[in-house]
């Protein structure tokens, strides 16, 4: 069947940043890459015209909990990069460390990513290099910083919101 | 104080509440005399935080907050929600559950169709259009109400299947209606490419080449005016739409006038397509049974929403909650070519221009606000509130 | 809500009341302002304004400008960013004015409660005089929402 062409087209194209290759559905690979390749993988694909870019999805990761006394693993932000070619769905997953969410921006590539980028940085406190409009999008005015709503973490506001009440 | 180049400008705001809008969003036109040199939108007043409560309620509680992401395209959100459920559990809903869901997608894309052809006409002053499509729009508003039981959330799908049966006396009354709605639609197509004062609102107005749509990420409806052949009842098909294939509309002209006969175009290949599967409903079974948890594991599920792609991602840790759900709407990827295309035109033309993209800002402020700053002001909100207040008494 | 007006004793000042009780009662304009709604509402709101429920019957007269409008139809939950837009358009009203509610979510948070970007209903924020619940509620309950407001105005 040619959507296994189309997937394993996809699949060559990143081929030289490869870290992994699966296949969770028949329609679908993730593909594994660093953090630092992404740029250049996101170039491989869009210089093909292999398909477009959908959405980029956030993943939060918390570590484990660990018994005590050990030293506790730090957790990872994943960012999925959704390529989409007819029913081919090819995943860039980059993984970030809580210590440094960095990550180049692909807007240069592909302009329309730039809402992407901005809705990563707000719900989840990743720090994205050379992305050309970093204004709060996503969140109120009086959000306040340094809280990322879609991470685990965060569970909610203890108190309501809103403190004077007319 | 204003700065010296702030000066050389002139910006005209419009919204968050604003006559021509109909739900919150705010803009600013930087003009030059009635030409608009830039423009800029500032979402994020319906931004209600959807993706984080999906978090906190079960598989089941998910599907009446997603229905509730938007009012237009209620179903379809759910359809997609549902379907990547499924894709996880290993369910298969029937095959007469499939077909409904499809009819109840096609029947909301006419009704959002029509509301969205009575809207841009008020947009472009032509309130007797406006006032027409949406009478006939009462039509398929019975039918919906008559098949589910309500008017705008139809809740027609459940984990596994859908929740009422279509049988003869329905399929009639839908055939019925369809009939008057066919010959309603074949009336406004003549209108919307004859009337030579509604063409002049719209001929060669916000005009975006296939190469554009493509750079800035247009899809719907939008895009397929210009052009580009993405439709994902057609690239991807899903449900019901393996079976009933769709045949994708496209115009070549890229301007307004282009979007409004692709999406009446788009009302007559619905009618065709409701006809046909009602003429071949499967039988059978409503739903599948589903398990309450559902094993871990992630899945993407895509459909055509009436205003473009729509796209959801569903992870599970094989419990009785989702772990992420992450929804990207089609109005978002639209936003950034009505941006640009925006300028060189006339300020009068905007509401237009905004209206012809559908833009649905519930849609999209789940999510996002945009918004740039150059709110160069002496006086702070609190302020200028308790001025307006005091000089309006 | 209290609906008195302060009636001076002259009797000019009598007709002058119930003049404008009765103009306000037969001619009410209305805004609309959506803070957080799915959109629901807000078509069932356009729909009664439209040829099958024409609430314009009913002399109700759907206004841009808050400025004009006697009645403010609100709908959906309060989001933390429309709080203040929502409150500045109610402050914005001439005296005397009136809210309305439509749809559950702007009656409770609805099924949005507990989202971390919702304040909460609407009376919350405003002060509110009808509440018509339903998800969304059909135009012919919108109409009687609006219909048992004006009821309530007529002078006793």
């Amino acid at each position: 069947m040619d959507l296994d062409k189309v997937l394993l087209e996809g699949e060559n194209l990143l081929q030289p940043w490869t870290v992994s290759t699966s296949r969770p559905e028949e329609n679908r690979s993730d593909v594994v890459v660093a953090r630092e390749n992404l740029h250049a993988a996101v170039e491989a694909i869009k210089d093909a015209g292999w398909g477009y870019l959908t959405a980029i999805t956030g993943l939060d990761c918390p570590a484990p909990a660990v018994a005590e006394g050990e030293p506790a693993p730090e957790g990872n932000l994943e960012l999925l990069y959704h390529f989409c070619n007819g029913l081919a769905v090819v995943t860039l997953r980059v993984s970030l460390p809580y210590g440094d969410p960095t990550l180049p921006s692909v807007c240069d590539l592909l302009p329309y990513a730039t809402l992407y980028e901005r809705e990563l940085i707000e719900l989840f406190g990743v720090r994205i290099q050379n992305t050309p409009d970093t204004s709060r999008l996503v969140l109120p005015d009086d959000w306040p910083d340094g809280i990322y709503p879609l991470r685990k973490a965060f569970t909610g506001f203890a108190a309501p919101a809103t403190e004077e009440k007319e | 104080m204003p700065t010296q180049e702030q000066n050389q400008k002139f910006i005209v705001p419009i919204g968050p509440q604003h006559p021509a809008l109909k739900e919150p969003g705010h803009f600013e036109f930087t003009v030059d005399g009635e030409i608009v040199t830039a423009a800029s939108v500032r979402l994020g007043y319906v931004h209600r935080g959807i993706e984080k409560g999906t978090e906190d309620r079960t598989w089941t509680q998910n599907v009446y907050l997603l229905e509730r992401i938007c009012g237009i395209c209620s179903h379809v959100h759910v359809t997609a929600y549902v379907v990547a459920v499924e894709q996880l559990a290993k369910v298969q809903a029937p095959p007469r559950a499939e077909a409904i869901r499809t009819i109840v997608a096609e029947l909301e894309r006419i009704h959002s169709h029509m509301l969205w052809l009575g809207v841009a006409a008020h947009e472009g002053g032509f309130d007797s259009l406006f006032m027409y499509s949406w009478r006939d729009r009462e039509t398929v508003m019975d039918i919906l109400e008559t098949i589910s039981g309500n008017r705008v959330h139809y809740s027609a799908n459940i984990l596994g299947g859908v929740k009422f049966d279509i049988d003869d006396q329905k399929r009639d009354f839908i055939l019925k209606g369809l009939e008057f709605l066919e010959e309603r639609t074949n009336h406004y197509m003549k209108i919307v490419t004859t009337d030579e004062t509604f063409l002049g609102r719209t001929r060669n107005i916000g005009t975006m080449t296939k190469e554009q749509a493509i750079e800035l990420g247009a899809v719907g409806p939008t895009a397929r005016a210009s052009g580009v052949t993405i439709d994902i009842r057609d690239s991807a098909p899903y449900s019901a739409y393996k079976t009933f294939p769709v045949n994708v509309i496209t115009d070549e002209t890229g301007d307004l006038l282009a979007r409004f006969v692709v999406r009446i175009k788009e009302l007559l290949e619905s009618y065709r397509l409701i006809r046909e599967i009602l003429d071949h409903m499967p039988e059978g079974e409503l739903a599948a049974r589903i398990p309450r948890r559902i094993p871990a594991g992630e899945t993407i599920h895509r459909v055509e929403a009436p205003r473009g792609e729509l796209f959801y991602y569903v992870k599970s840790g094989g419990g009785d909650k989702p772990e992420r759900i992450k929804v990207r709407t089609p109005s978002l990827c639209n936003w950034s070519s009505v941006i640009n295309f925006a300028v060189g035109h006339k300020l009068a033309d905007m509401p237009m221009i905004l209206a012809g993209i559908d833009p649905c800002f519930s849609c999209n402020d789940r999510l996002i606000k945009i918004r740039r700053a150059n709110q160069s002001q002496v006086w702070t909100w609190e302020d200028l509130r308790l001025h307006g207040i005091e000089y309006y008494r | 809500m209290d609906m008195a007006v302060k009636t001076p004793s002259s009797p000019m000042q009598k007709v002058m009341d119930g003049l404008r009780a009765w103009a306000r009662i037969n001619s009410p304009w209305v805004i609309h302002y959506n803070s957080g709604s799915c959109n629901g509402c807000d078509i069932e709101i356009l729909a009664t304004l439209t040829p099958r429920y024409d609430l314009e019957r009913f002399g109700v007269k759907l206004q841009g400008s808050p400025r004009h409008a006697d009645v403010l139809i609100a709908t959906g939950p309060v989001t933390r960013q429309s709080r203040e837009r929502l409150l500045r358009i109610y402050e914005q009203m001439p005296d005397p004015k009136f809210v309305v509610a439509v749809g559950s979510c702007g009656l409770s948070g609805g099924v949005f409660h507990g989202c971390y970007n919702i304040v909460g209903s609407i009376d919350e924020v405003l002060p509110v005089s009808a509440y018509i619940p339903g998800c969304p509620p059909r135009p012919e309950a919108i109409i009687q929402g609006v219909v048992a407001l004006l009821q309530s105005l007529k002078p006793q």
